[in-house]
């Protein structure tokens, strides 16, 4: 048997619509879900018992379940929890997001966690209010640290987005899956969308070895 | 939110879960045997001084890091009976993506532990006389292993979850069997939730147990 | 190392003498620093006729088997270099820290220029600050504490604006002369991992100095750092003595001690065993603890 891979180039267009649905996915949940699991973070740092549990219980479940069947879960499941259908396109957001909401919160929890207790000290010290410690000494370095974990964050979000192809939504998977079966080729396409996610996420690995020098270099004292 | 919940259904299906998750854990503790003993080679190998060896496995380990999980498994199914002209049975193939995804992942792990072994007992086990190999044993390895543990458990709990994504190509693990009888009650909301419990019921007190060696190694370093 | 250590050490105390010369003949000082220096003077001789700080009765234990303070009493007057010496586990940092506010304590009660502004509420387990009375003291702490995120111009700036809501043109300005006064001025716009340890003890002064403090605290603000980095900070704070600004120091270089302080406090065990001038304390110590621990640390 010979391999041609040039056969796949012909299918340019429709697997470049697949990629551009995958990176609106991942852009859009990786925004959303990170904003979450910052507030995430703060609850689950909080100290109102019943704002813990939750956000707690929360964390611990998605991080603790298959993203595939929370992905058929909001697919199946909330239309007929809701009593109204949803998009497919609404019912993946949610998910990821949800998905991307608990993996940032830990990574925002770490990031908290590593600031210096000297550095509290020092506020005190200059008479510091708990907001300015907060809005002026705190988040901004609980922000910079969590760079570098976020974007393996959205590594693996990127990477979880193909799931969406066992719903049916036509993202990369979904296409180059749909053009291998017709042409019956799989050796040339899957390797060819295989490349394309590794074209994008590898670079993505790198740069959060660069920036996790850059950050720690910054940071350091 | 008028739904009624009505669990009664998926009694008749407990057969069919119950061989589901059996295969699960099949599935991942061979996966996870695949995955501690070839991880630690492929990590030797990334390390190795030789680039004939060091960049092959350098690009293993990136592909099934940098790529969906879910491609690898439907690559394995549809590509290697074709390049390699043979018929496993789907299960083996199956054990044999996850096993080499997990490999990738945790060879990075056994990579970092083995370069976080402080330089100063590289120097000390020279000062002492220990030969190369010596030091790699008696001071190296021990060290390395005791700090890759938490995150090889951590992978391993990642590989159980993964193990979801061969349902896609008809094994018929827990999230199979799941996706069967919610067809067949017409009760998605109850099957799912309990398959979504039955993986949360098994991978959260791994992952606390976790915790709690890295909790104790905090206390232990100060 | 040791020869190392040794020649920074020779190296130091020729700059350092050099600063307590100035101090001692006050001429060529006095001149240089003339309008700081009379600032803090006044503020330092503020009210006559009781102490500047008065620390009365203070008992803290983290549990009940570790007492750090215990009934530990000290009076400090007005323009007075105070430094505490003692060993490790004595109390000396904790009595700093209490006197900032970053410590409960279980019984007894801070004073600063006639006000109580620290004490221990027994029935409630808490400790009552006034934090209108304790912003008038400044602190600089052994290690870690510029905000690494911050310029150094913006570490010098942030409480000043958040604290007083003074304006950021004004705030830098004050920050500006500040920075070039301790040789800093090329380094404002640096981030702190880009200094030098003394470098950053020097901001780290500066920093507390924009509060205008009456009084400023320094908990062993040179053991962190390399032998041949100890003059530059020290240097900072004898010009500061110099100025007249009273402040109460902690520290392991007994040599600093000796000169730079008005009155030696000798601090074991949670109490203060002995004090007295820089001379009766290192050449004549009355106390067997205070000689038992002179001679420790002289001849190693």
């Amino acid at each position: 048997m010979t391999y041609d891979f040039s056969i796949v180039l012909g299918y340019w267009q429709a697997l470049l619509q697949g990629l551009g649905l995958t990176l609106k996915l991942t852009l859009l949940c990786a925004a959303a879900g990170s904003a979450l699991g910052f507030f995430v973070s703060l609850a689950r740092v909080s100290s109102i018992k019943p704002l813990r549990w939750i956000s707690t219980l929360y964390v611990e479940f998605f991080r603790g379940t298959p993203v595939l069947i929370q992905l058929f879960w909001f697919f199946f499941c909330l239309p007929i929890a809701i009593g109204t259908d949803i998009s497919n396109f609404v019912a993946a957001t949610l998910s990821l997001t949800l998905y991307t909401g608990a993996i940032t919160s830990e990574t925002f929890r770490a990031s908290l966690k590593s600031i210096r207790k000297e550095e509290i000290d020092a506020c005190i010290a200059l008479g510091l209010s708990r907001i300015s410690q907060v809005l002026y000494v705190i988040l901004p370095q609980a922000i910079l640290r969590a760079i570098p974990t976020l974007l393996s964050n959205f590594v693996s979000l990127f990477k979880e987005s193909a799931l969406v192809s066992a719903v049916g939504m036509a993202d990369l998977m979904f296409v180059g899956q749909n053009i291998s079966s017709n042409i019956a080729r799989p050796v040339e396409v899957l390797t060819m969308v295989a490349l394309i996610y590794f074209v994008v996420a590898f670079p993505l690995t790198r740069a959060v070895t660069v920036v996790e020098r850059k950050m720690l270099a910054k940071l350091a004292i | 939110m008028s739904y009624s919940f009505d669990f009664s259904g998926l009694s008749q299906g407990y057969d069919e879960l119950l061989d589901g998750l059996r295969i699960t854990v099949e599935l991942t503790i061979a996966a996870n045997l695949i995955g501690v003993t070839f991880g630690f080679i492929v990590a030797l190998l990334v390390m190795s001084k030789l680039k004939v060896v060091r960049i092959p496995a350098m690009l293993f380990v990136e592909f099934f890091r940098c790529t969906p999980a879910i491609i690898q498994i439907i690559w394995f199914f549809y590509c290697v009976p074709i390049l390699f002209d043979v018929y496993l049975e789907s299960i083996t193939m199956g054990i044999l993506a996850l096993g080499l995804n997990l490999t990738a992942f945790n060879a990075e792990a056994y990579r970092a532990a083995i370069q976080s072994v402080p330089k100063e007992q590289h120097d000390a086990g020279i000062a002492l006389g220990l030969s190369p190999l010596q030091r790699v044993l008696y001071v190296v390895l021990p060290h390395a292993v005791r700090s890759s543990v938490p995150v090889l458990i951590t992978n391993g709990i990642g590989i159980f979850q993964q193990t979801a994504l061969v349902a896609i190509v008809a094994i018929q693990d827990l999230m199979y069997q799941g996706k069967a009888l919610a067809t067949t009650t017409y009760r998605p909301i109850e099957t799912f939730t309990l398959i979504a419990v039955i993986y949360f019921a098994i991978s959260f007190p791994i992952a606390q147990l976790v915790q709690a060696i890295e909790r104790r190694r905090e206390v232990a370093s100060r | 190392m040791l020869r190392a250590a040794a020649f920074a050490r020779h190296l130091r105390s020729k700059e350092v003498v050099t600063t307590m010369n100035k101090i001692m003949s006050n001429k060529t000082a006095t001149q240089e620093f003339a309008t700081a220096g009379s600032q803090y003077k006044t503020a330092a001789a503020g009210v006559s006729g009781q102490p500047l700080v008065r620390i009365s009765n203070l008992h803290k234990s983290y549990s009940p088997t570790v007492q750090v303070l215990k009934g530990l009493n000290l009076d400090m007057a007005a323009g007075e270099r105070l430094v505490v010496i003692g060993p490790s586990g004595g109390g000396k940092s904790t009595l700093l820290r209490v006197m900032m506010g970053l410590e409960e304590v279980n019984s007894g009660s801070v004073n600063f220029a006639g006000q109580e502004y620290i004490c221990a509420d027994e029935s409630k387990q808490k400790t009552k600050i006034n934090l209108d009375v304790r912003k008038q003291i400044g602190m600089v702490f052994q290690h870690y504490t510029l905000f690494p995120h911050l310029t150094i111009l913006q570490n010098l700036t942030l409480a000043p604006r958040k604290v007083r809501g003074e304006s950021n043109a004004s705030a830098e300005e004050r920050g500006m002369a500040l920075l070039t006064r301790f040789g800093l001025g090329a380094k404002a716009n640096a981030y702190p991992n880009q200094l030098s340890g003394g470098q950053k003890q020097r901001v780290a002064i500066a920093r507390a100095l924009m509060l205008d403090p009456k009084l400023m605290l320094f908990d062993e603000v040179t053991s962190a750092l390399d032998p041949e980095l100890v003059a530059e900070v020290e240097q900072v704070i004898m010009q500061l003595a110099e100025q007249g600004m009273p402040m109460m120091i902690v520290t392991h270089d007994m040599w600093f001690a000796k000169n730079i302080a008005s009155r030696v406090v000798f601090c074991a065990g949670g109490v203060v065993v002995e004090e007295g001038t820089p001379d009766e304390i290192f050449n004549a110590p009355k106390h067997e603890r205070t000689r038992e621990f002179l001679n420790r640390v002289f001849h190693i």
